[in-house]
């Protein structure tokens, strides 16, 4: 399956867009946490994990999905939740605790939930899949058209939740897709430390469904994987997990010194970095120029920009607000 | 040695060293002692708690998991009943959704099951707390909620000489122990240590008592009855008030079960007045716990009804103005005095 | 005599400052040489400081101070 130029060319603004967007965090996350780096301080306080060198795996997938259809993202939302449109003002308005954020300030960068694109995601490992396997449940018993897509990283595939849910997909023959961000680092401890098979797509053949391996964090492989695998889950013939090779550019979180990764690891992998290496793939395939690609980075820029300037201009609730939208 | 009061010893350690240390000691003469958790290993654990033990102990004792609480924790419980004693970490406190059965059916019953002939002597180590803007899913203490299930007991240090002596307790206790510290305290600078946490530990092996509380300062007005970071909100608090004329005693229970009630109502006797502070949740939790132990043993010392102040009963916001509004503080404890007082 | 205790030169990669997290020992008490007495942290990592030689010490940096390489952050005297 190939993405026509119209589809190559949004993967590559929601890549690049994403891209901006945590190199943004990433600057103004460090405000105020200098030299002692206190994580309750700042501008953006808590954890942050950014997703730079991921984004393959985002725009790939989404780039089959419509605003109907499900996804549930991890503790490493943000190339996930800008691929699937979630509202980016509302969204950086959100990981700054503003009061004109998704949640007004609740939930974090770990929480994001936009309804409107059927966006959500959860802080804790391997929590994606039940609730992305439920989703697919419900369409299918209400009629309603649309699929469901669980994002997990390959640490989450040693939880329970990921083969009990697995299971269920299948034995229900449910429209949902599992796909697996292999950045190959569960915090410090390595994919091949604590994993018993070498690529968790095999895993799938223990739950009669197909396990699709997409190597070298490749764009357009993930789409034609992804493409597959949705139109097999619309088409009503059931579950697919998919293991992507991609990579963590940055620390787990901000702050990780990085101390496990093996010398020279980060800077090969960045030598990889999949963004400029689409640009170059699409300039190659006469899509894009010099002037093309400065107007469309230009635009990403401008909008992650704007969304930082509305998410800056914004006020905080005020603190009672906390006690609103649950009952007490 | 056992020892209820704090040493003398000028050589400071923060809590994550503390835990490193007593660890380290009993791994040095009980070769049955081992580690496992995630990032436990080189890493040291991402709170410091396992730090250097995986130099001194190689891999086999010191064992990095995959991301699968219900396997490691419920391997640590056969272990513990196969003549080994796990230590295992659970990372935070919130991730216990994913692995409770292994802890509340299976470490903390099969004891009982057996009519006492299996012990699971093992230390489950889990972080607590929030103040840092981690959101909802990483800043819960769910001190009440493990202190309410019968079968394990419960500590909760509030200094370093505290957690080295616990542990090595914990360590050493033929029953599961949950050993809840909390981040704030921990003597990691990323997540703006309580200075106060960071006390003189003696080098040499001693344990503290499960299930003495202290009391870590004496007066005669007012009881505030705290645990972990509540501690040392009690302590401005005590602080506060005594510029104002009033005495007040502060009571660390550092352990929730067994719970030293005794220390507790010999104190509300002498004061009075109790107050309990808990960053837990407000309903079903400790703080009425405490107040129950209280007054169904002599409301009659009551000379004013008790008070809490707690975390409300709502998920944990992120942004930090809801945050740090729902956090119990110093200024909170003194209103709650002065209010008490006005009555 | 007097020994400085200062950051060493390649306590840690780069020029970044740091700040004193901890004292683990009191102001005036005695040390050893090789005991750890302080913690520093550049940006999220910690960082070990050991006496250099044994004496009494004098604290000149106290906790939440900025530091960087070379900085006196004590002096041991005896």
């Amino acid at each position: 399956m190939q993405p026509t130029n119209d589809q190559r060319l949004w993967m590559y603004r929601q890549m690049v867009t994403s891209r901006h967007l945590e190199e943004r965090i990433e600057t103004i996350y460090m405000e105020g946490k200098t030299p002692a780096f206190n994580m309750a301080k700042g501008p953006i306080p808590g954890e942050m994990h950014l997703s730079n060198g991921q984004e393959p795996c985002a725009v790939g997938v989404c780039a089959h999905l419509n605003a109907e259809d499900v996804v549930v993202a991890t503790h490493r939302p943000h190339h996930i939740a800008v691929a699937k449109g979630v509202d980016l003002n509302a969204m950086v308005a959100e990981i700054f605790g503003k009061a004109t954020g998704l949640s007004g300030g609740r939930g974090g960068h770990m929480h994001i939930f936009d309804p409107t694109v059927n966006f959500s995601c959860s802080g804790i490992v391997g929590e994606s899949l039940g609730p992305a396997a439920g989703a697919a449940l419900s369409r299918k018993m209400q009629g309603k058209p649309g699929v469901a897509v669980a994002f997990l990283g390959e640490g989450a595939a040693n939880q329970g939740a990921f083969h009990e849910a697995l299971n269920l997909a299948a034995v229900w023959n449910l429209p949902v897709v599992f796909v697996i961000e292999d950045n190959a680092w569960g915090i410090s401890v390595a994919k091949q430390a604590c994993t018993a098979v070498p690529r968790n797509d095999v895993r799938a053949s223990g739950y009669d469904m197909p396990g699709v391996h997409v190597a070298d964090n490749d764009v357009e492989g993930v789409f034609a994987a992804a493409g597959e695998a949705i139109a097999r889950a619309r088409d009503g013939q059931g579950p697919t997990l998919i293991e992507i090779e991609t990579s963590r550019l940055a620390g787990h979180f901000m702050g990780d010194g990085e101390d496990y990764r093996p010398e020279g690891e980060k800077e090969g992998l960045q030598q990889r970095d999949p963004i400029p290496r689409y640009r170059q793939m699409l300039i190659e395939a006469g899509l894009l120029d010099e002037a093309a690609d400065t107007e469309l980075v230009g635009e990403a820029h401008e909008r992650v920009e704007a969304a930082i300037r509305f998410a800056q201009e914004s006020d905080f609730l005020p603190p009672q607000a906390a006690l609103e939208t649950v009952f007490v | 040695m056992t020892a209820t009061t704090t040493a003398t010893s000028s050589r400071k350690l923060t809590i994550a060293r503390a835990m490193a240390e007593a660890t380290a000691q009993e791994m040095r003469q009980d070769p049955s002692v081992f580690v496992m958790g995630e990032d436990v290993g080189p890493m040291g654990g991402v709170f410091g708690n396992t730090r250097g033990l995986h130099e001194e102990f190689g891999g086999e004792r010191v064992r990095d998991t995959p991301i699968s609480e219900t396997a490691f924790i419920g391997a640590a419980v056969g272990a513990a009943s196969d003549g080994m004693r796990p230590i295992v970490e659970l990372m935070f406190v919130d991730f216990f959704g994913v692995c409770m059965d292994a802890i509340y059916n299976m470490m903390a019953k099969n004891t009982y099951f057996s009519g006492g002939k299996v012990n699971v002597p093992m230390v489950l180590m889990t972080s607590t707390g929030g103040g840092y803007s981690d959101g909802g899913q990483h800043s819960q203490c769910l001190y009440g909620t493990f202190a309410h299930l019968p079968g394990m007991k419960v500590v909760v240090p509030s200094n370093a000489y505290d957690a080295k002596g616990l542990m090595t307790a914990a360590i050493r206790d033929d029953n599961p122990v949950v050993f809840m510290y909390h981040k704030s305290l921990q003597g990691m600078g990323w997540l703006g240590t309580e200075k106060g946490a960071t006390v003189a530990t003696p080098e040499e092996s001693y344990t503290v008592e499960i299930g003495k509380a202290a009391v870590v300062k004496e007066g005669r007005d007012l009881t505030l009855v705290s645990l972990g970071a509540g501690v040392h909100h009690c302590l401005r608090a005590a602080k506060a008030l005594g510029e104002e004329g009033f005495d007040v005693e502060v009571v660390d229970l550092r352990s929730l079960v067994p719970l030293d009630r005794e220390t507790v109502r010999a104190s509300v006797a002498k004061t009075g007045r109790l107050i309990v502070v808990d960053e837990d949740y407000h309903s079903y939790g400790v703080s009425g716990e405490i107040i129950a132990s209280v007054a169904e043993h002599d409301h009659a010392c009551l000379k004013a009804a008790p008070r809490r102040v707690a975390y409300p009963d709502i998920p944990i916001p992120f942004t930090p103005t809801m945050e740090q509004w729902a956090l119990p503080n110093a200024d909170k404890i003194v209103d709650a005095f002065h209010q008490m007082m006005s009555q | 005599m007097s020994t400085a205790i200062t950051v060493p030169e390649d306590l840690w990669e780069g020029d970044n400052e740091g700040v004193i997290t901890a004292w683990l020992v009191d102001d005036g008490s005695q040390v050893n040489q090789g005991d750890l007495v302080a913690e520093v942290m550049v940006e999220k990592a910690q960082y070990e400081i050991e006496a250099p030689s044994a004496g009494r010490l004098t604290i000149a940096k106290q906790e939440d101070e900025v530091v960087e390489k070379g900085t006196t952050i004590a002096s041991l005297d005896g």
